[in-house]
């Protein structure tokens, strides 16, 4: 096999082997080469539904870690940037208030009961009470 | 993976044509199905070479084509060849690590009870290969078991080079890459594997 050889004995010796060696392999078993055969399939099963695959459920890992990147500047941007973030006027209240509100939606789970939807149910309780807070006539 | 009833449920799964995921990865796919057919026995023989053991042989083989399809199928054909050795060989290894720790535990433990029954033999196992006379046939089984048995006791990286290089016909070049080693070092290793060969199987071998 290798040019390089030029020893007759060597270049004997790689001759006869693998002449030996593509003789063993002709003479495989039809069970071996059927298992073969089959291992084979699966192999392009497999590569065939990896190629089908979308290109983000190839790579779950940039997926997860856009999915947490996402969370994290939408959480950053609502907290600094609400409206009275914006004028200066955050009050210790304020703050507290806001901590309660991130508290019911991450509590928000399904074993704790939904608590948006609790939240949706009394809209109209909220505005007034935002209404009656800021001093405007109420209906 | 289970064996068969008769003979010619064998042959139909010989004869199946590979299943074809369709669309764009079609060709793709023929032609790893091709590259595959080409060289998993040569693969399987080269892994019993090395592992002994004909079950541990298809697993290392069966891995190396899943591994490939899933993780290089894409990449140039050309590329397959000497990736596709490269895993085989990672493979080959772990199995070997495994079992000398396996071993390492195993001589503290009985040994397997011999089956009282013989356990009843594959049919297929018991096919007769056809062509060569019988004679010859056993000249050259013995001739391989030799070589077999000389190839073992090489150390892993002059076998590999020594089988890459002759027996599957890679290059220098294929072969460094599947070695994940300097070309220098292919040909150290084979120029060493061929000579304890000769050494050890002697002239009228």
């Amino acid at each position: 096999m290798s040019e390089e050889t030029l020893d007759p004995a060597i270049s004997a010796l790689e001759n006869r082997s693998r002449a030996l060696f593509e003789d063993s392999v002709a003479g495989l078993d039809m069970r071996t080469r059927s298992r073969l055969t089959q291992a084979r399939h699966a192999a392009l099963a497999a590569a065939g539904a990896s190629a089908r695959r979308p290109w983000l459920m190839r790579t779950p890992f940039w997926a997860s870690a856009a999915g947490v990147t996402a969370a994290a500047v939408l959480g950053v941007a609502l907290w600094f940037g609400g409206p009275l973030s914006q004028h200066g006027q955050v009050s210790a209240a304020d703050t507290q208030s806001k901590f309660e509100d991130l508290d019911i939606i991450a509590a928000s789970d399904e074993s704790s009961g939904d608590a948006m939807d609790m939240l949706q149910d009394d809209v109209d309780f909220y505005a007034w009470a935002d209404k009656t807070a800021s001093g405007e006539p109420t209906a | 993976m289970s064996g068969f009833d008769t003979l010619s449920s064998a042959w139909m799964v010989w004869d199946d044509p590979a299943p074809a995921p369709g669309g764009v990865v079609l060709e793709q796919t023929r032609e790893l199905d091709k590259f595959l057919g080409e060289i998993e026995r040569r693969a399987f023989r080269m892994a019993q070479v090395a592992l002994r053991d004909p079950d541990d042989a298809m697993d290392a083989v069966q891995d190396a084509m899943l591994k490939l399809a899933r993780n290089y199928a894409a990449r140039p054909s050309t590329e397959w060849r000497p990736l596709f050795y490269r895993i085989l060989e990672n493979g080959i290894r772990d199995l070997q690590r495994r079992r000398s720790v396996r071993n390492r535990f195993m001589v503290w433990l009985p040994g397997p009870k011999e089956d009282p029954d013989n356990e009843a033999q594959d049919p297929l196992d018991t096919v007769a290969d056809g062509g060569t006379p019988v004679p010859e046939r056993l000249m050259q089984d013995e001739a391989m078991e030799k070589l077999e048995s000389s190839l073992r006791e090489l150390p892993a990286r002059q076998r590999e080079a020594f089988m890459l290089r002759n027996f599957e016909g890679l290059d220098v070049a294929e072969t460094a890459s599947a070695m994940g080693c300097s070309e220098g070092s292919v040909k150290t290793h084979y120029s060493r594997a061929v000579h304890t060969l000769r050494e050890q199987l002697g002239e009228v071998w």
